[in-house]
């Protein structure tokens, strides 16, 4: 009997896939040449892409030319996600981790992933850092109050966390959601502790809308949907220097919530050398000017803030005062506090 | 003859049947055990926090009255258009079928910011015109609510329900309705006491997807829910995962799984309805469909689908196109403020034109595995007899009911190496996710074609002597062919623009246009990922456009 063209094809197909799929995955090692550090390493990063691409790529394969550093980039709840997924598995793929919220680092160190080092730039950071060098901060953002200068002058602008509850801003005001953004979680936090919940039963009673990230409230800040609103201060920096959009930043005057990004090797690593100087080129000042060519502040003292901001001591000094252990250790109690609060309707 | 005629019947459909219970429910049974099992031993704990939880149960019912809400609308309104578009006499049908399913081709996060820009209550610009118009005070429609994401979530993912309904009515026997015609019955009377009826397994089938689709979306509800406090499964799902940590994935199992249960329950109750009923429309007296006749009608019916496609396609549209040549989101739209500057960065990044590639290749993949495999598994459900044959097809259902981002947890905890492959971070673990999450948008379809096909056909090919594949290639795949087609597209085009999963999964050679949809949605601005949006929907126009050509008018949706 004839057999049929086409059944070969779907029986190919099929089989095809299993095969390809086959195929898949495997470790690749990287050649083994003479002088500094070799290999491969994998970095998962929140920083952002065209960071990554102009400033990290290119500097990064000039300082390290046989290690092949890989990176893998996405929002830090995504990065996290994908780690999670990585430990249920038992095969932990990144070498090093850059992502937003310092307290997901205490977890990690809880359940002893991280490797320990003290890096050789030690002396001229100025900013936190754990006391068994498990991480780093490498990178500083702010939650500041941003509003936009066409609509809104600066004198009559919020100047306080406080000055949201203002029923002037009723119905105008936003947030990021502490839920689904790391940084906002840390804002509730710190915010929760310093002004106690009631601070946010005010919001909500001033009509505050909570917005799934912070890209959705830079958009609604310029359309002006929002008259102010609660958001990072690298988000308003960027758009107001390179885009000359007129959005201001108000920094609060009872101070700044600072989140100190940290970087961190996990102790599974096959390039524990490689991963370090990697750490080092960080915490270097060649890395911590990429760092501030993508508006956020460096960790180092000699390093001069972002285009448009005012000098980092003058924000680290004034800054609200943030538990880490306790965000770290009451996560699900603290955001389930600010849903009933201010998310149930 | 007798033997291989059942061999390559059954290596076939098995081979179909492995490679969906390893690829597709695997990964989610393994995170389904994981839920029930902590340090060895069955333990409920995390279910028993869940759904005691007051804020769980009421996104719960949201979840369910919302999902409902939006299957019924999608079908009413997609029923008549179907109706009008593939059986009737209306001018410009070609052209409107075209641009029903284009709302389809627009990526729905991006849909939804531009609905939020047009009708949010402080100053969208559709409240802003009606406010002129009619000299309001305050804005007359406001998005942040239950009515506005219902909106939302109807206009998007209705097209399922449309391309389901109208391709299969394309095939359809019109016997019955010259019969009814016959007896004196007017048009109108005969598209309800016939041509609905014999339609019920492709409304049932596209309403489900609707129903399956709008409840496990995340990218609408957060964008058009949140502001408005309105929590929906997903958000919490999300949530929960969001936690980072081993009892937060387990909690979003657990929550997940109830999303799972009513899907299944919802098919299998329509499966039971459908049983006890004979649907076979397509028997081997078929002619081509008969075309009624508006007459008067005509033009009214143009225009009411003309009204429809202008709200539900091209306003939003427009608004997405207008938005990608906004140099300032922060000033008004005027001629000053337009130009190609948003244009620039997107066409001149070298990566755009990597991801759109890799996107295609991984897009055609998924959709041609997954509807070879939905072929198979579907005639496994609807045309043989053999014991326990719907329970692949059931199955199916739990990775399309399940939020993308629990899928894409499921794999990397499946497929890093632990249980046999290891596809981390290679193409295979996102064209794996796609099939996943979309295999039962094909299977759906086509098992809802082959129920309307009359064995007698099947059995006229092989007792000539036809083997089995032969008999598929030539008499089956023939005449549920528009639902083929319809089931590829159905997979092909949201793993097209694809966001959460392969945002997880995407590895340093396999980024997606999704991935990088998301980066200049998130890191640059709405403007940028207004052009690529503009983008892809011209590269699947284009495509869909060539695909009519070639195969003149075949294939295509």
């Amino acid at each position: 009997m004839k057999k049929s063209k086409w059944a070969l094809g779907a029986a190919a197909i099929l089989a095809l896939s299993v095969a390809l799929a086959g195929c898949g995955g495997g470790d690749k090692k990287g050649d083994a040449k003479s002088g500094g550090v070799k290999g491969e390493l994998m970095v998962y990063t929140s920083i952002y892409p065209d960071i990554i691409d102009n400033m990290c790529k290119p500097n990064v394969s000039k300082a390290f030319p046989d290690m092949k550093v890989n990176w893998f980039q996405g929002g830090t709840e995504k990065v996290v996600t994908k780690i999670t997924g990585e430990i249920k598995a038992k095969k932990i793929a990144a070498d090093v981790l850059m992502v937003a919220d310092p307290s997901y680092y205490l977890k990690l160190n809880d359940q002893k992933l991280l490797l320990p080092y003290k890096s050789k730039e030690e002396a001229n950071l100025i900013n936190d850092k754990a006391d068994d060098g498990a991480w780093y901060a490498v990178r500083v953002c702010n939650m500041i109050i941003a509003y936009n200068g066409d609509k809104l002058k600066a004198e009559d602008a919020p100047k306080t966390w406080q000055d949201l509850t203002d029923p002037k801003w009723k119905g105008k005001i936003a947030m990021p959601n502490p839920m689904l953004s790391g940084t906002a979680y840390v804002a509730v936090g710190a915010l929760a502790d310093k002004y106690g919940w009631e601070y946010f039963d005010k919001l909500k009673a001033n009509g505050i809308r909570v917005e799934e990230g912070n890209s959705a409230i830079q958009n609604k800040l310029l359309t002006g949907e929002y008259a102010a609103a609660m958001i990072l201060e690298e988000n308003i920096l960027k758009l107001a220097n390179t885009k000359k959009e007129p959005l201001k930043v108000s920094y609060p005057t009872d101070g700044v919530i600072q989140v100190p990004s940290p970087i961190a090797i996990f102790n599974t690593t096959k390039n524990p050398e490689g991963a370090k100087a990697l750490v080092d080129w960080w915490l270097s000042k060649e890395g911590q000017e990429a760092v501030v060519k993508g508006w956020m502040h460096s960790v180092r003292g000699d390093v001069k803030e972002p285009l448009g901001a005012p000098a980092t001591k003058t924000l680290t000094d004034g800054k609200i005062k943030v538990d880490w252990r306790k965000l770290a250790d009451n996560n699900a109690q603290i955001k389930e506090e600010f849903r009933k609060r201010v998310m149930d309707k | 003859m007798l033997s291989s005629r059942i061999n390559s019947k059954t290596i076939v459909i098995s081979l179909s049947v492995i490679l969906l219970l390893y690829f597709v429910i695997f990964p989610m049974g393994i995170l389904l055990f994981d839920s029930v099992m902590k340090d060895g031993a069955i333990n409920l704990e995390n279910y028993r926090n869940v759904y005691s939880a007051d804020v769980n149960w009421r996104a719960l019912t949201n979840t369910v009255e919302l999902s409902l809400m939006v299957m019924v609308a999608s079908v009413i309104i997609t029923f008549p258009l179907a109706w009008l578009v593939g059986r009737t006499d209306m001018p410009g049908k070609k052209a409107y079928r075209t641009l029903l399913v284009s709302s389809y081709m627009i990526p729905p996060y991006v849909g939804a910011i531009a609905w939020v820009q047009l009708l949010n209550p402080s100053v969208g610009y559709l409240n802003n015109i009606f406010k002129f118009i009619f000299g309001l005070e305050t804005a007359p429609f406001d998005i942040y609510t239950f009515w506005g994401l219902a909106w939302v979530l109807t206009l998007f993912y209705s097209p399922f329900a449309f391309i389901t309904i109208s391709r299969a009515m394309e095939k359809m026997d019109p016997t019955l309705e010259e019969a009814a015609r016959v007896s004196g019955a007017s048009p109108l009377r005969t598209v309800f006491d016939v041509t609905l009826p014999l339609m019920a397994p492709s409304i049932l089938a596209g309403g489900l997807l609707v129903f399956i689709a709008a409840g496990s979306c995340f990218g609408i509800p957060s964008i058009v829910g949140m502001p408005g406090n309105i929590e929906v499964m997903t958000t919490r799902i999300v949530t929960y995962i969001y936690m980072g940590d081993d009892a937060g994935v387990r909690d979003s199992t657990a929550l997940a799984a109830s999303l799972m249960f009513i899907a299944n329950f919802l098919l299998m109750g329509m499966t039971w309805m459908m049983g006890r009923k004979d649907y076979t429309t397509i028997s081997g007296k078929s002619t081509r469909p008969n075309i009624v006749e508006l007459g008067k009608w005509k033009w009214p019916a143009f225009c009411a689908v003309g009204l429809y496609g202008a709200i539900a396609v091209i306003i939003p549209l427009g608004s997405i196109v207008l938005t990608s040549f906004l140099k300032s989101m922060s000033k008004p739209i005027t001629w000053s403020n337009l130009g190609i500057e948003p244009w620039i960065p997107v066409i001149t990044s070298a990566q755009y034109m990597e991801s759109v590639w890799n996107s295609v290749i991984y897009g055609v993949i998924a959709a041609t595995i997954g509807t070879l495999v939905a072929l198979f598994v579907a005639y496994l459900a609807v045309k043989t007899q053999i014991k326990g044959r719907s329970i692949p097809d059931l199955l199916v259902v739990i990775g399309g009911s399940t939020p993308s981002i629990v899928i894409a947890l499921a794999l990397i905890i499946t497929f890093s190496g632990n249980f046999g492959l290891n596809l981390y971070s290679t193409m295979w673990i996102i064209i794996v996710s796609y099939l996943v999450k979309y295999m039962t948008m094909s299977v759906r379809t086509i098992a809802a074609a082959l129920s309307q096909v009359h064995v007698s056909l099947e059995e006229a090919a092989l007792n000539s002597g036809a083997n089995w594949l032969r008999c598929c290639k030539d008499i089956i795949i023939p005449l549920i062919a528009p639902s083929v087609i319809a089931g590829w597209f159905l997979i092909f085009m949201p793993s097209f623009y694809e966001l959460t999963m392969s945002l997880l999964l995407y590895g340093s050679d396999t980024k997606t246009i999704g991935v990088l949809l998301y980066e200049l949605q998130t890191y640059a601005d709405t403007q940028n990922a207004s052009v690529l949006s503009v983008i892809i929907l011209m590269i699947v126009l284009i495509g869909n456009l060539i695909l009519n050509k070639v195969s003149k008018g075949n294939v295509g949706i």
